[in-house]
Order: structure tokens, then sequence, then C-alpha cells
């Protein structure tokens, strides 16, 4: 796997092209066998990736232009981008599109924010650190359909916990809000959700990342006189840059894909206020069995979401990295 | 060393050939079980489930050997997503218990067995039925079912919040009903919660105003759903809805008190809502029962209810359509109206009310049920019910206006 043509071409400088022949035959042999050997240590991988990935990828774009008859052996039409146009003039599509963005544009920055400066919190000596670090992740490791369920009743409007809170024991509100019930509280109770069950799985990542962060930098930094806010500033969050482009890859995909919790805590309701994209794909597919539709959503999203990978591993390029 | 491991070896396969030959032989000495997978959205909150799993399949299987019923039971939520995932996936059990609703849809997409056709005694069976929940199976020229239950929505009330909200009865006209709704919000109290804007839960109101959803034919909304009759039945709704005397919960919001909840809490008074209701509050609140207020158009309800319907996949097809006519079976029938569940058998309907008193007021009403369009695109007229009316609600638009809307979407899908 190391070898490559350069030094076997700059250490025989001088040695006849027939002296020469055997080696080189003898070396790209070689490398023939290292090729043949890394495709087959990728190939199981990639098959499942094919197999799990690229084929119903492929299969949606397939289905997105048919209005596709879902009973085996049933000829479906065929109607080109129909579907596409059709989501393009749809105003439930765009609501849909605005609040999958809202999501992630609430929860990405939360989750990076607060998972990291949970991260530092928990990356300094302290009693109990372990415990901590358990109890911030437990909602990681929680189901979204219980949390979910849990959620909806802490923000029900006769008798939540929300409500009792803002209303009843601090009287912030002067009456009982009625957080699903409407589209903005809506949108923000299920935000909250999203950060909760969401924030423990950045810190762990950004905490792995602190811990790996060389100490002597630390030290030099604060013998140079750095406070910790510099410290953290100049070296610490520099040294954990790719780090944090993952993560914000990462959420921004999961923000996009939001599904369970506004399936569970709104069902998308009501009128259609807190669509998201894939609770509408959901609704056209499943209870409309309009699949070639959903398809073409679905197929949509996955475009969005790659076209925002993109920009994002670009922003996140360091400027010697850049061609 | 090497003798006695090839002794125990030579010992231990022969012991494996013994057991095998043996065990063959018990198999084919035995007689061959035909095995039939049934989906269905029996409540496991109430006692259907128990019901059907302790005695009527046992008993199934104690008179019909050689056939064993592997029941599936799905949320109701899910069991459409169940059967659209098995149409699609070619992977359908042998029978379901469907959704009235969903028979069409299920029909028009060639999934299941047209029954008048593949049931030799179908005339016999669909004659003990009431002819009202029969047609609920019958999908271009044929009949791809039976029914297996009914059921109606009627005025069910807690007698103790009535007792707190100052009445002395359930109302029976719209008049009675939003004057009693006003007294019972001056106790602080709703009398009436509705638990979304579904045509199972406004097309009773647009009925009893003498209004209709489409023509008798099923073919246009427009000049029906959005006559001045409907409109009245709506108007009368949003009227008691923008009074505050009725709780947000009819806008469809998934935060608001559900109406069991509210019922059970004594904050609601009464809601509509089929016989399971007794079963599964019957406990816990001291329930009653009677016909919805009447309107122009009388006191008229929706018909509800399941059908039983074979799939064409079926590979077991004389099995499946033998437990079709033992849940069809009076003794089948009785022990399901023990659970909650209202027979379809004409022969039945006097037992019903000695084994609850309170089915003598869903046979009443059902007398006075329509039934939904029956169209594959069920589930989109819903939707638009569910999109349109709360505009109305809101104040954005007039009743009128999201009628019109709303009529005009439904021609598209009709």
């Amino acid at each position: 796997m190391t070898l490559s043509s350069s030094p076997s071409q700059t250490g025989l400088i001088g040695r006849s092209a027939s002296a020469l022949r055997p080696i080189t035959r003898s070396f790209s042999r070689r490398r023939r066998k290292d090729v043949i050997a890394a495709y087959l240590f990728l190939a199981p991988g990639f098959a499942l990736f094919a197999l799990v990935i690229l084929y119903p990828i492929t299969r949606a774009f397939q289905i997105s232009l048919y209005h596709w008859a879902i009973a085996p052996g049933t000829p479906s039409e065929f109607i080109g981008f129909g579907n596409y146009s059709k989501a393009l003039h749809d105003p439930i599509f765009w609501r849909g599109l605005v609040n999958s963005g809202f999501y992630m544009a609430v929860t990405v920055p939360a989750q990076i924010v607060i998972g990291l400066a949970i991260a530092v919190l928990l990356d300094a000596h302290m009693p109990a650190r372990t415990l901590f670090r358990t109890l911030f992740y437990l909602p990681v490791v929680t189901s979204w359909v219980v949390v979910s369920l849990l959620f909806r009743y802490l923000f029900i409007t006769d008798g939540g916990l929300f409500n009792w809170f803002l209303h009843d024991a601090t009287h912030v509100t002067g009456h009982n809000i009625d957080w699903l019930g409407q589209r903005w509280t809506a949108m923000v109770a299920i935000s909250i959700l999203g950060v909760w069950k969401g924030v423990g799985w950045s810190m762990i990542i950004f905490l792995a990342a602190l811990q790996g962060v060389p100490r002597e930098l630390k030290e030099a930094a604060a013998v140079d006189g750095a406070k910790a806010w510099a410290r953290f500033r100049a070296v610490s969050l520099p040294a954990i840059r790719p780090v944090v482009a993952f993560v914000t890859i990462l959420l921004v995909m999961g923000g996009f894909n939001v599904f369970i919790s506004v399936y569970l805590m709104t069902q998308g309701g009501p009128q259609n206020e807190t669509q998201v994209l894939l609770t509408w794909m959901y609704l056209q597919a499943f209870s409309f069995l309009d699949f070639g539709y959903g398809s073409a959503i679905s197929f949509m999203l996955t475009l969005i979401v790659f076209a925002l990978s993109i920009v994002q591993l670009r922003l996140f390029r360091r400027p010697s990295e850049a061609v | 060393m090497r003798l006695s491991r090839m002794l125990v070896l030579l010992v231990l396969t022969a012991i494996v050939a013994v057991t095998a030959a043996t065990a063959g032989a018990r198999v084919s000495g035995a007689k061959k079980t035909t095995t039939i997978t049934f989906w269905n959205a029996y409540s496991s909150d109430g006692p259907e489930v128990k019901r059907l799993d302790k005695v009527i399949i046992p008993q199934f299987e104690k008179t019909h050997p050689g056939i064993v019923v592997k029941d599936v039971p799905v949320p109701y939520d899910s069991l459409h997503q169940k059967l659209v995932t098995g149409v699609a996936g070619g992977q359908l059990p042998d029978l379901v218990r469907s959704d009235i609703i969903w028979v069409p849809e299920l029909a028009n997409l060639g999934v299941l067995e047209p029954l008048d056709k593949s049931l030799p005694d179908f005339k016999a069976l669909s004659s003990t039925v009431f002819p009202g929940p029969l047609a609920t199976n019958f999908w271009k020229g044929h009949y791809y079912g039976l029914p297996l239950d009914t059921n109606t929505r009627t005025w069910n009330y807690s007698t103790t919040a009535l007792a707190s909200a100052g009445l002395s009865g359930p109302p029976k006209t719209f008049a009675e009903l939003k004057a009693d709704a006003a007294t019972a919000k001056a106790k602080g109290l709703y009398l009436y919660a509705e638990s979304g804007l579904s045509c199972w839960n406004v097309c009773p109101w647009i009925w009893s105003a003498g209004g209709s959803i489409t023509n008798s034919t099923y073919t246009k909304a427009s000049g029906f759903l959005n006559g001045p009759k409907s409109v009245a039945g709506i108007q009368m709704l949003v009227d008691l809805y923008k009074a505050g005397l009725m709780p947000n919960i009819i806008l469809g919001g998934t935060g608001g008190l559900g109406t069991y909840d509210g019922i059970t809490q004594g904050k609601y008074v009464s809601t509509l809502d089929g016989p399971w209701m007794f079963a599964i509050l019957g406990g816990s609140v001291k329930l009653a029962g009677t016909t919805i207020p009447a309107g122009a158009g009388g006191s008229v309800s929706v018909v509800g209810g399941e059908d039983i319907v074979m799939t064409k996949s079926s590979k077991n097809k004389a099995a499946a359509a033998e437990f079709t006519r033992f849940m069809l079976h009076p003794w089948a029938q009785n022990q399901m109206a023990r659970a909650g569940q209202m027979t379809v058998l004409k022969s039945l309907t006097k037992q019903l009310v000695k084994i609850h008193p309170y089915y003598s007021i869903y046979l009443k009403q059902i007398a006075n049920a329509r039934p939904r369009t029956p169209t594959p695109k069920w589930p989109q007229i819903d939707q638009v019910f569910q999109t349109e009316l709360p505009k109305a609600f809101k104040g954005d638009e007039t009743v009128q206006q999201a009628l019109d809307s709303a009529a005009k979407q439904i021609d598209a899908l009709l």
C-alpha cells in the first residue's frame, strides 16, 4: 500500500532499461496485488452502502418519476418530473421546508454551543465527573417515542408542566399557552425536545476532542499569560475545528431529517401547520398511497441535505486546504 | 485414545439419527395443520384482544382441528400503514379486520378477494347481517368482505359531571345544546368536547342539521357540503367554539385535554363516541348515553365499524373462509358484544340489550346513521375537512367560505 512509482524511479537512476524491466515488473505486480487487496477490503462495506443507501436512493428517484401503483404487478404511469412540479406548487411542501429549516436553525447552534460548554466544564477536574457525563448523555440513549410522548404531556395546555411553571408558579404568562395548537409555539416545543435529546451526543464528541488537545499547548499559552477564555479560543477551539465541522454537518443532516418528534407531538397539525418535509412525505405515501409524490419529496430532501453538506465542507476547510 | 473418541462419536451420531427418525415419524404421523394469520386492531385497552385470544380463537381451533389462527393485533393508528407496507411488499395476511373506510381503497388496489364470488354461501351469510354495514364492503360490482362489527356515535355523558353543571338531563335539540353549554360553562365545565374536525367528528352535525356531504351517487360535493343546511350544522359548532363553550381540542391540536381524560377528571360533561367508550371508561366514570341532539334534519350519526376481508394472496383461503364464517356465528358475535363490539347480526339485536343496557341507545341511533363516502380517496377527503374547517373556527374565513373551498377540493377527488 505504501509503494508508489516515485521511489522506484528515483532509486534506480543510472541503471540500464533492460536491468530495470524485471524490477519494475515485480513492483507493478506487487502494486496490482495491493490495489486488488484494497478493493477486496472495501468491497463488503461498499456492498452494504450500495444496498442500504445507493439502491434506495436510485429506487426512490425511479418511483418519483411515476404515478406509482403500490400493488406488485400493477402498471405505473410514467409522469416524468410531474411529482417534482407538484411539490414546487404545493404550499405545504414549502411550509414543511421552512419548518424543517427552522428546526435545524434552532437545534444545531443550540446543540453545538451547549454541548461544547458542557464538554469544557466536564473536561476540567471536578468531583463526580463521570456521573455528570452519564447524566448529560442519558437523554441520547432514551427512546425518541417515549420522550416525544413525555414532552407532549409537558406541553399540554391545561395541566402541562411548562404552563404550570409559566402561568401558575411564576405568573410570567397571563394565561395557559396552547403550545401544540399553534405553528411557532409547537415548533419551539419540538425544538426544545431536539436540543434536550441531542445535546449529550455533541457533548460527548466535543469532550473526546478536547481531551486530545495537547496539554503542553495550553500550558505554554498559560505561561504566556493567556486567561482561560483566551486559552480556549486560541488553543482548544482551533485544535478541535475538524470535530466541530463533523458535529455541525451531522447535526444539520439530522435537523432536516426530523420526523419522530413531530409525528408524535403534533402529527404535523393542527391544519398541517407543523408539517416538516418527512411528515408530509409520510402522509403522502402511507395515508394517501401517493408513493410517487412521497418519493419526490424525499429525493428533494436528499438533494437539499447533500448540497448543504458540500457547502459546509467548503466552509470548514482550513485556508491551507483550499485549492 | 483415538479409538475411544471414534466410538463416542459413533454412539452420538447414532443417537442423533434415531432421535431425528422418530421425530420425523411423529411429524409425518400427525395431522397437517394450516395456520391463518389475522391482522386486526382490536383494542388492548378494553377486553377485546383478551376475548379474541382467550375465548374466540381457542373455541375455533377446538371445533376446527387442523387450523391454527395467528392473531396479530396492531394499534389502530398503525394498521393502515402496516397494510400499505404489506401490499407493497406482497406480504399480506390471510384475513384482515379492516376499518370500513379502508375497504374501497384495498379493493381498488386489487388485493382483496371478492367474497361474493369465492364464498359459495355468501348469500346466506350476507342475509344474516344488517344491510348498512354490508354495503360498506361493496366496491365496483362486488362485495369484498363481510361486516364484523358495527357502531355509531351517540351523545355519551358523565352523569356526575352533568349534575355538577347544574343540568337535569342531556340536550335533545341544537337549541338546548347551546343553552345547556352556556349553563355548564357558568359552572366551569364544558358541556361538549370534540376531539377534531374529521368527518367522523363533524358529519353527525351536518347531517343532523339536514345537510349532506355529497350527492347520492358520491360524485359531487359542491352544492351539498356547502349547501345552507350543511353550513348551519358547522355554524352551530363554530358559534359554540367562538363563545368559549367548547374546548380547543376540536381544532385537532394535540396539546389539549383529551375527551376521555376531560370526562374522567370531571372537566367535560359529554362527547360523541362509540360503545367501546363504556367498556373503557365504564369502570371509572358513571356514564350514560342518548341520541345526538336533533337539528332540522333530526338526530343523525355516522356509521363506523369493521369488516372482515380476505386477501387475494392468501394461500389458505378455505381455512380463512371457515374463520370468517365462525366470526359471523351468533356465538362469536355474542362473545365479542360482551367485549364492547356491537353485533352485525340482525338476529342478535334483542340479546344485545341484555348483554349491555347501553347498546339500546346505539341500536336506536344506528337506525339513523349514515356512512362516510365510500371511495378509495377517502383519506384525502378527510384531510380536506381537517384543513379547511379550522379556518372557520379560527375566524380566518366564514363557514360558507371554508365549506365552498372544501367542496371544490372534494369534487376534484371524487
